[in-house]
């Protein structure tokens, strides 16, 4: 109404609105995305709060307590050793959204830059690349995934260093997955960044007798950076299906519970009647999946209504 | 023409080619020595050396390399485990996962374009409403839950089907998960290549003429839509072979997929390799005759 009231000049500003703060406006106005918004963030609070409430969690066992069925003192029950499944269920958040988080921090700076070079570059530097993401495109993903998973035991990243990695804990997992998913990333970008190179402000820019370099950084990764977010989204959940099928192998996270092992026990709990572990972690995994999928799906559709990645 | 066609056969000559140094840095040359595998650690070192002979583990880490191209190429492996050949070993276990996968695919597949071209038929009523909202929640349960689940109610109905395949029948439990987990992501993809179509001006001039929906969708837009659909399942073909790795390893189906997963916990190269350069030769080569085939139909692509 405000706006019919104020005179015309008062709407030229709206037209100069940024992509980001348009997205903003559009997410905000879109209930469903709000609420899957809404339960993204509890889920990142529960990961960043669960291990300090529940760091003494591998000495919780209680005999008397044994796969107990849900109730009051014990809202989700207990598993075969007595241990409380809702520690459980919120302690796999935070490996879940930690291994998720931290792979795409490796996956999609990599697919940006190695797209964007790609993109702006072509010629053999161009090939170069698209080779590689066709390789490692060429070998199912899971092989590639565990095959990575049995290089990295028992293996440091700078061992000795203050910086020690041990890549057989989470960090292994992480980066494995980051390893191998920036290739979708990388073929979005690149794809862009050879519509962008031919652009008016990229030759002006040029013109002006900036280095290649200086452009990319500039010109060029400013105006992909939407599809990095997107794809960061997006690539929670693969990321939680893959954490998922490797605690099913064996080669997860150890030392921490984990929706996968969850699930995978379950296999032995079910016949038994013991059904509250796997219905926990389930259910768990099912609303974080959701969530990101359906934010994942209205964050492109309001920052890049052309860019279809199904 | 002739130039695309030999420009895509020596970049896929060259993907393999990648895949080959892939496997070999993974398996040969991070891995370490794999030798105490096979040999107890405790046996004279002599007996060791005499197996790194025997595999050709000897020499130098180029030399390696040439042999691991001229066997994977010629599939002249040898399983280290059980030194029987590699091609009979595919032969034996092909049929396992084989018979996974193809019916899981088929079903799959013809469920999910019935669904989607009746989804996207109905667009914007209750059906593609509630379609949509069921293909979505399918996606998001993990597909370790839909094995696990699935096994459970036939451990309930009959438990000797549960597991393993003392009956060849037994099957159909994984058939139908893979068909089940796989279907709402389909019936989503599907569905918006029928909707990206029927958005056309052509469709509204066939409307306008008064050409029936069912016709405009059945003719029209399903022609139009087959190349992303063909696409979409010649990519997927390649993945067939190996089975799924899961549902094999989950239902005790002796297929490759499970043959691949011991494989690699028992470091038996030979296999690994194998089994991954006969995957990325399929895929590649599928990938190619689909870019030719978009070429031959569809000139615009020529030009790029």
């Amino acid at each position: 109404m405000t706006t019919l009231t104020q005179p015309a000049v008062s709407a030229a500003p709206r037209a100069g609105r940024s992509l980001w703060s348009d997205a903003v406006r559009r997410i905000r106005r879109d209930p469903v995305a709000m609420v899957c918004f809404g339960i993204i963030a509890v889920y990142v609070l529960i990961a960043i709060v669960a291990p300090f409430a529940f760091g003494d969690w591998s000495n919780h066992y209680d005999y008397d307590n044994v796969n107990a069925h849900p109730s009051w003192s014990e809202p989700l029950g207990t598993d075969a050793l007595g241990r409380s499944i809702y520690q459980k269920t919120l302690l796999g958040a935070h490996v879940s959204m930690t291994v998720a988080f931290m792979a795409n921090c490796i996956a999609v700076p990599v697919g940006m830059i190695l797209g964007a070079i790609a993109g702006y570059y072509g010629k053999w530097i161009d090939d170069g690349i698209v080779w590689l993401y066709t390789t490692l495109a060429s070998i199912p993903g899971l092989i590639l995934l565990i095959a990575l998973r049995f290089a990295f035991m028992d293996r440091k990243l700078f061992g000795g260093t203050p910086l020690q990695i041990d890549l057989d804990g989470m960090a292994g997992v992480y980066i494995a997955l980051g390893v191998m998913s920036w290739i979708g990333t990388c073929r979005l970008v690149r794809a862009e960044t050879m519509k962008i190179r031919e652009l008016d402000y990229v030759l002006a820019a040029r013109a002006t007798g900036r280095r290649g370099i200086g452009i990319l950084f500039r010109h060029v990764l400013p105006n992909v950076f939407h599809i990095g977010i997107i794809q960061f989204s997006l690539g929670f959940v693969g990321a939680i299906s893959a954490e998922v099928m490797l605690s099913f192998l064996n080669l997860g996270v150890k030392d921490m519970p984990s929706w996968g092992k969850m699930i995978n026990e379950a296999r032995m709990d079910l016949v038994v009647g013991r059904w509250w572990e796997v219905t926990a972690a389930v259910v768990a995994t099912f609303l974080i999946v959701l969530a990101w999928n359906i934010f994942g799906d209205r964050l492109r559709d309001a920052l890049d209504p052309r860019l279809k990645t199904a | 023409m002739p130039s695309f066609v030999i420009r895509r056969l020596i970049q896929s000559v060259l993907t393999v080619f990648g895949v080959m140094l892939l496997t070999f840095l993974l398996f040969n040359v991070i891995a370490g020595d794999i030798s105490f595998n096979y040999v107890s650690p405790k046996a004279p070192e002599q007996q060791r050396q005499a197996w790194l002979k025997r595999h050709g583990l000897d020499k130098p880490k180029r030399v390696q390399f040439f042999n691991h191209l001229y066997k994977s190429v010629t599939f002249q492996g040898r399983s280290y485990a059980t030194d029987q050949k590699l091609t009979t070993i595919i032969a034996h276990k092909a049929k396992y996962s084989l018979g996974i996968t193809v019916p899981a695919m088929a079903l799959g597949w013809i469920s999910a374009m019935i669904i989607s071209c009746v989804v996207a038929y109905y667009r914007d009523t209750w059906v593609d409403r509630i379609g949509v909202f069921l293909a979505v929640l399918g996606m998001c349960v993990p597909f370790l839950a839909y094995m696990v689940l699935g096994q459970w109610l036939m451990f309930q109905i009959n438990p000797e089907r549960a597991w393993g395949l003392d009956k060849p029948s037994n099957i159909y439990v994984p058939v139908l998960i893979a068909v089940v987990a796989g279907i709402g992501g389909s019936v989503r993809f599907y569905r918006t290549v029928f909707l990206d179509e029927i958005g056309r001006d052509y469709v509204r001039t066939a409307r306008a003429k008064g050409v029936p929906l069912y016709s405009v969708l059945f003719s029209h837009v399903l022609k139009n839509c087959m190349l992303p659909i063909l696409t979409n399942l010649v990519t997927a073909i390649p993945f067939l072979i190996m089975g799924s790795l899961l549902l094999e390893r989950f239902f005790g189906v002796p297929g490759l997929g499970d043959l691949m997963l011991s494989s690699i916990t028992t470091r038996d190269v030979p296999i690994i390799t194998g089994l991954t350069f006969l995957t990325a030769v399929v895929y590649v080569v599928s990938l190619l005759v689909t870019d030719v085939m978009y070429a031959v139909f569809d000139p615009r692509i020529r030009l790029r």
